[in-house]
């Protein structure tokens, strides 16, 4: 079921003006109730102002967002609401902490929701708790939490509105390999618990590999691709000529394939390309150590 | 030469009502004239503190740091620290001053006091060493990410320093930014014999370095060659780091028993080792 989906959406920055400059040119895409897709395109692309049509922050020029088959825009009065139902987290969301502790800082978008007391401090508790921030850190201030702490309390104060589909730009930037891997499967764990809809736009290839259902690679305001992680890192050479790449293991693969090794072109994981090698070694008799 | 010594650098962030937070625990390390160095730790390890010691923005609260043999700590020298080693940091957007990108790069000799024909040369001389001199008129917030962060970089050239630190310089980029920009650091070290100093959670970015320094909890735990770290899959990863993927493709098949190679480095290694070992199969 498509629960998100934007209809032939334009938007132009500097509408009239001399260095008017089209960010986005007829984009239709819809996106599946449950589904990771990876948003992915050289800079400039697109990405950020798609994303930030998504939850109404910016005005289609053309075009429409529906969210469950409604326009978002049929009554701007009600925008708040899809506010909350699209959360969206922006790229360094730590520089957006602001309140004296970090409880009170994940309850500002539930408290803005009018909800109960009792319904706030439950679901602090539970987004901190999905970005593995200990109950301790709950009544320092934001300020003095570490880096990667602060990433994880902004995030949590999207969480906590219990958006159903969540929009998040870049949430690893910066971060360690461990730090990344947790950071992924928190995002995960959240969708899988509450069947929620997520779009991570990411220059990372490697994270896009492991995690998305589907890929949308978007090249000067339009789709270029929208299809399965496999079918999108086929296409190396089109990737290549975008600003993209695809991930190294993937160019091993690309490589093996020049030597004339048989390996297939899908293979862009790790753990993938050490199976699919295996059975290669074993089928060919090489002999173990 | 080493340009940069740390001797037993201890520092801690002290706090009015708390017990003060030990960030470096008496680093030892030096960084020889004209090499290329990564740096590597995770998020907290204190490798972001440390790169700060050494253009004198954080002064160590215990040991020394000296820089082409100059006490950051000494008040006398901190103006000629700062010129011997630049930093470049991870958001570009943070580090321009002006709306053009000339007088951007412009900014730092300016404020050196340097005559302005000299002025003129050096931005020209940065310009030209980041590729960016056919933009030399434009806006740098029209620029792409890679492109800025290059502005950035000439910016910091223009001074002259010795050394440039680069504080994970290619976190917000899209992989061709992050391109241009290693391309453009591995340049400047190899024609011009620049010391760079790259903090990275990248690793891949780590295989060109010359050396590569593995920090843990404020202080130095790995120190060697790539080759030596990344071969070190199992303590890298303890220490919440991570190995390149051809490294790691080659280390996942060793585990499942076959004999690649353990210092494997890059993809073209990796393929040729595959292929090699397919050769001993018994119906190759």
């Amino acid at each position: 079921m498509t629960v998100l989906e934007t209809r032939d959406l334009c938007y132009t920055y500097g509408a009239g003006m001399p260095f008017a400059h089209a960010a986005l040119r007829g984009v239709s895409v819809a996106f599946e109730e449950g589904r990771l897709t990876a948003v992915i395109g050289h800079t400039g692309s697109g990405k950020s102002t798609l994303a930030q049509h998504l939850n109404g922050l910016l005005k289609p020029e053309s075009g429409e967002i529906l969210l469950e088959g409604k326009n978002i825009w049929e009554d701007p009065k009600k925008i708040r609401d899809v506010r909350f139902k699209v959360g969206m987290v922006f790229q360094y969301p730590e520089y957006q902490l602001f309140e004296d502790t970090v409880e009170k800082d994940i309850a500002f978008g539930p408290r803005n929701m009018g909800l109960s007391e009792e319904e706030i401090a439950a679901r602090v508790k539970e987004a901190a708790a999905a970005v593995g921030l200990s109950d301790t850190l709950l009544q320092k201030s934001p300020f003095d939490l570490s880096g990667g702490e602060k990433r994880r309390a902004a995030i949590a104060g999207v969480l906590a509105m219990r958006p159903r589909v969540l929009v998040l730009d870049e949430p690893t930037a910066g971060l360690d390999p461990v730090g990344r891997e947790q950071m992924l499967r928190q995002i995960e764990q959240y969708r899988e618990t509450h069947d929620a809809t997520v779009l991570l736009i990411s220059h990372s290839m490697e994270d896009v590999a492991r995690l998305a259902d589907r890929v949308l690679v978007l090249k000067d305001g339009e789709v270029a691709m929208y299809d399965t992680a496999p079918a999108v890192f086929a296409r190396a050479d089109e990737l290549e000529a975008m600003g993209l790449t695809v991930p190294s293991v993937a160019r091993v693969f690309a490589a093996l394939r020049q030597r004339g090794v048989p390996v297939p072109a899908d293979v862009y994981t790790v753990k993938k390309a050490c199976a699919v090698l295996c059975d290669l070694f074993e089928e060919r008799g090489v002999p173990t150590c | 030469m080493e340009i940069i010594k740390a001797n037993a650098v201890k520092f801690e962030y002290a706090y009015p009502d708390e017990a003060p937070r030990v960030v470096l625990h008496g680093v030892d390390l030096g960084i020889e004239k004209g090499s290329f160095v990564a740096l590597l730790g995770h998020n907290g390890s204190g490798k972001s503190t440390l790169a700060k010691h050494f253009n004198a923005i954080l002064l160590p609260t215990g040991g020394t740091v000296l820089v082409d043999g100059m006490d950051t700590a000494d008040e006398a020298h901190l103006y000629d620290v700062r010129r011997t080693v630049g930093m470049v940091l991870q958001n570009p957007d943070n580090q321009m001053v002006s709306s053009i990108v000339e007088e951007d790069v412009a900014f730092g000799p300016e404020n050196l006091g340097v005559p302005p024909q000299e002025i003129c040369r050096r931005v020209e001389d940065a310009l030209r060493a980041v590729d960016m001199y056919a933009y030399r008129d434009s806006a740098p917030h029209k620029l792409s990410g890679g492109q800025k962060q290059r502005i950035a970089i000439a910016g910091i050239l223009a001074m002259q320093p010795e050394v440039l630190v680069l504080d994970e310089p290619t976190a917000m980029l899209d992989p061709v930014g992050r391109r241009e920009v290693l391309e453009t650091v591995h340049r400047l070290n190899r024609e011009r014999g620049m010391t760079v100093i790259l903090i990275t959670h990248y690793m891949e970015e780590a295989v060109g370095a010359d050396r590569v320094v593995v920090i843990d909890d404020g202080s130095v735990r790995m120190d060697g060659t790539p080759r030596e770290i990344f071969s070190q899959v199992e303590e890298l990863r303890a220490l919440q780091l991570d190995v390149p993927q051809p490294t790691a493709l080659a280390f996942a098949l060793r585990k499942a028993g076959y004999p690649l190679p353990r210092d494997i480095l890059t993809e073209a290694e990796c393929a040729d080792a595959i292929a090699a070992l397919l050769q001993k199969g018994v119906s190759a």
